[in-house]
């Protein structure tokens, strides 16, 4: 099963750490000694804030992905239990951005400025990838500064609902006066 | 009582204090409160994060603050919740605060502060109750011109109901940058040398003049918020500011009032800027001391709960740099008063030698026990210092007691008008800092925030005036104006108006007020009448953002001119 | 590469943080937070990331690297000078002021940020054994 990280709006206080973090996670350290105007900040995740409600929101990586499905190009994959976009091949038709039921990709230039034919910047689909490519997993999760982010895995998923299933039948039990 | 004991209230108030945009790390504590089943009390004219997850959030008007800690006063006597034992045996006062309190209900609270009087009862009920509350305020508080009385009012419902003197309870002040309460605790202050021991009191002077070798003056100075006046309207030479020596802080971008404050740093006859960067105030001065920052050089740093740390050097300073210490220690030889010191512990053991109540912290325990909260009295290794104060209910006073107080309350200085019927308040950016000098060079909260910030108003007014999020306007006091972006929130009430006050285009201080606390002599930050101007010709405005970015930017001496594009 | 445990230059919170320090080439690699009393291992974004200041990547404005007077009093522009001379300079000015103003005609400010309690007692010190006056504040109060 795919993992995703799941944000606590009662934890989140919207400072976003987590997209710097997941910036950083995603173009490498070497962002801290460049000119500053040579690389775009396209974090994968975003801090949503309405009347009531703090919290970021990215990606559910579903396992039958909309996004995968409507991909013309065939560029996005299942990769170690993450959906993931192939930035290389990607053409930018925005037709995942359509797909996606929960606003989670974006489109958004290359970030490191690769430029097109033209010499206009090459755009691409941008979303989260559960920092696959990391041995410390999703870096939203590890700088939170308020442990609002989880990475929620099959283990988790299945333990939630077999604790649902217990309290249901102890409500069960009641309602025959157990 | 420290930041780890907020965990253990049961019942926390938040005053004024916006933890999540100040202090993330100290936010969390609040969460982490509730987690543990602590009801959550907030009081702010916005809907901050703390706002949002709280029981109860009383949505105040700006400036009413007394008038609601007054009737919560009320509200506890008036339904028997005080700790009566507590206050017999701790207190001293408390039959003047029962008359005081007589005219100021919940209805009176209502009225002023525009919090339903029930709400009002409901949270006075839930903090008399709690076992123990808490009480956290920030400049919420502090930046009005009735602050003082504000505070002590707060004091009041803690001492009425107990709750000194104990983990989880007490009253807090949550203090902004990293070394404020360093700064005071080493007498940079106009009344008092360092340990909070004051100037006019001559045993301690002449203890002080012993350890110095000279006379000192036993008169109070005076605060540098007063400076402009000094400088510009004093007509007494012999009291006006004549010199003007400043360490590490940039009046000229964070004090009120800027263009006054601007005018007395043009006019006083000699300015010293030692600093890391190059600053707006550093613009006026005769000298430019360059000093080492943060992460060259090390020392000790006070958090906002008396924690003494130590900080370390970690790299090497490039350039011709002096560590702040040794810049004035040559200039006060170089004025015939010798000072020598081969590093900072030399000086931190001199420090603490004249300080009964920070005696103990060594730089050996500091090491060992990775800190100290003072008062630390003893160098035996034992003494870690002291966790929360007021123990068993002991106040600093002589006789060991609290005091009640009485305060009326008094509107804020400048109120809405039909020029500017708006009020603007100044709040924090949760990844700047300060004057931005260092987090506005830091790439990664750049690309987060950057030139111009935003003005927080309720969609209802963005709407009447016709403008959309992102839009840049125009905001006006009567003493400046300045250009910002315009973000429509539910989060702020109608005719109110909140600006980050990290910016040097959207400078918010253009249009701040000089009116001051009379005890604190802090300025009237969080209440201003303002108005808000749509800008037709965006392009023009959004050409004259980046080009006043680039005029700053060489006015700070960086050389190679930026493409287009920059400042958002 | 080096590890140096610090608190962080930002907010009263009073964070501990490992900085990791690449020695050869004095440059920072990254932070990462240490189990402080008042952070417990968590830091905020300005602490994870607030660091490249020091690079002096001039982006809002420049790090101080030399003393500068003005040398042709006021309205002249800034200069670079030797520390002697920026001493003297401000030691005479200083003096001169004093000599004819007073000692209360000076005001002197400590810092609330980055320099330190050592630093900050030297600050006050000054103005009271040396200057002569109490006028010495910081901005405690904004």
């Amino acid at each position: 099963m795919n993992h995703f990280v799941k944000g606590n709006p009662d934890l989140c206080i919207g400072c976003r750490t987590c997209m710097i973090g997941c910036v950083v996670a995603h173009e490498g350290l070497h962002i801290f000694e460049v000119d500053p105007d040579s690389y775009n900040f396209n974090p994968k995740l975003s801090v949503i804030k309405t009347a009531a409600i703090t919290v970021p929101v990215q990606c559910k990586h579903c396992e039958n992905p909309a996004c995968m499905a409507v991909c013309p190009e065939k560029c996005i994959h299942l990769e170690k239990d993450a959906v993931v976009v192939d930035t290389d091949r990607c053409i930018g038709c925005k037709t995942c951005v359509m797909a996606c039921p929960y606003g989670a990709i974006e489109i958004v230039p290359d970030s490191r400025n690769r430029v097109q034919i033209d010499g206009s910047p090459r755009m691409i689909a941008n979303k989260c990838d559960l920092c696959i490519h990391s041995k410390r997993g999703p870096e939203c999760v590890r700088v939170c500064p308020t442990e609002a982010l989880t990475l929620v895995t099959e283990e988790d998923l299945e333990k939630e609902a077999a604790d649902k299933r217990i309290a249901a039948a102890k409500a069960l039990a009641e309602m025959n006066g157990a | 009582m420290g930041v780890p004991e907020i965990e253990d209230a049961k019942v926390l108030m938040i005053f004024g204090y916006n933890g999540a945009d100040s202090h993330p790390i100290v936010a969390r504590r609040i969460l982490r409160a509730k987690q543990k089943g602590a009801k959550i009390i907030c009081v702010d004219p916005r809907v901050t994060e703390t706002a949002r997850v709280s029981h109860i959030h009383m949505q105040l008007k700006g400036g009413s603050n007394m008038a609601l800690v007054n009737a919560m006063a009320h509200v506890i006597l008036e339904e028997g919740l005080c700790d009566r034992d507590f206050i017999a045996r701790h207190t001293i006062g408390f039959e003047e605060l029962e008359s005081f309190l007589n005219p100021y209900t919940a209805e009176y609270g209502e009225k002023i502060s525009h919090v339903p009087a029930d709400t009002i009862r409901e949270a006075a009920r839930l903090y008399a109750k709690g076992e123990p509350s808490m009480i956290l305020y920030g400049m919420g508080v502090c930046q009005f011109s009735q602050a003082v009385d504000v505070v002590k009012g707060l004091a009041n419902l803690a001492l009425m109901t107990g709750n000194f003197g104990k983990p989880g309870c007490g009253i807090g002040p949550v203090r902004g940058q990293n070394n404020v309460q360093g700064a005071c605790d080493m007498g940079a202050l106009p009344n008092s040398y360092p340990g909070y021991q004051n100037v006019n009191v001559p045993e301690i002077r002449e203890k002080f003049e012993k350890a110095w070798g000279v006379p000192l003056s036993d008169k109070i100075g005076i605060p540098m918020t007063h400076v402009p006046d000094r400088v510009l309207k004093e007509k007494d030479p012999e009291k006006q500011i004549h010199a003007y020596y400043v360490f590490g802080e940039d009046p000229a971008q964070s004090d009120p009032d800027l263009a006054e404050v601007r005018e007395a740093l043009d006019k006083v006859d000699f300015l010293v800027v030692q600093d890391i960067f190059m600053n707006k105030t550093a613009t006026y001065a005769d000298v430019i001391l360059p000093a080492t920052s943060w992460g060259e050089h090390g020392g000790v740093y006070t958090c906002c709960d008396r924690g003494f740390q130590r900080f370390r050097k970690f790299i090497e300073p490039e350039g011709d740099l002096k560590d702040d210490w040794e810049i004035i220690s040559l200039i006060s030889t170089a004025m015939g008063y010798p000072m020598h010191y081969e590093n900072t512990e030399e000086i931190w053991d001199e420090v603490i030698d004249l300080c009964p109540s920070f005696t103990g912290a060594t730089y050996e325990k500091l090491e060992k026990y990775n800190g100290i909260q003072w008062p630390c009295r003893s160098k035996d290794m034992e003494d870690k210092g002291t966790p929360y104060l007021h123990k068993d209910g002991k106040f600093a006073h002589p006789d060991g007691k609290g005091r009640f107080f009485c305060a009326d309350w008094r509107p804020p200085k400048e109120l809405e008008n039909d020029k500017y019927p708006m009020v603007l308040s100044t709040v924090r950016e949760v990844g700047h800092y300060s004057s931005r000098t260092m987090t506005g060079n830091c790439r990664t909260l750049r690309n987060l925030e950057d030139e111009p910030g935003w003005a927080q108003m309720n969609m209802e007014d963005c709407e009447k005036l016709g403008v959309k999020e992102g839009e840049l306007v125009k905001v006006l006091s009567k003493r400046g104006y300045c250009m910002t972006r315009c973000l429509p929130t539910e989060r702020v009430g109608e005719g109110t108006l909140f600006m980050t006050y990290q910016w040097w285009i959207g400078a918010c201080n253009n249009l701040t007020t000089s009116f001051l606390d009379p005890v604190s002599n802090t300025p009237e930050y969080k209440y201003c009448a303002c108005r808000v101007e749509k800008i037709e010709d965006q392009d023009w405005a959004e050409k004259h953002i980046r080009d006043e970015y680039e005029e700053i930017r060489s006015q700070m001496g960086i050389q190679s001119a930026k493409k287009e594009g920059e400042g958002r | 590469m080096k590890q140096v445990q610090t608190t962080c230059v930002y907010c009263g919170a009073g964070c501990q943080i490992l900085m990791n320090v690449d020695e050869e080439t004095n440059k920072i690699i990254d932070a990462e937070p240490a189990d402080g009393r008042t952070n417990q291992g968590r830091l905020c974004l300005k602490g994870h990331y607030g660091w490249d200041f020091l690079n002096d990547p001039q982006i809002l404005t420049k790090r101080l690297r030399k003393p500068m007077i003005r040398k042709g009093g006021k309205g002249s522009p800034l200069e670079e000078v030797e520390w002697d001379e920026a001493i003297a300079f401000t030691a005479r000015r200083l003096t001169e002021i004093k000599d004819t103003y007073g000692p209360d005609s000076i005001l002197g400010t400590g810092s609330a940020r980055g320099a330190g309690n050592e630093a900050n007692y030297i600050m006050q010190k000054f103005m009271r054994a040396c200057v002569g006056t109490n006028n010495v504040d910081h901005c405690a109060r904004i």
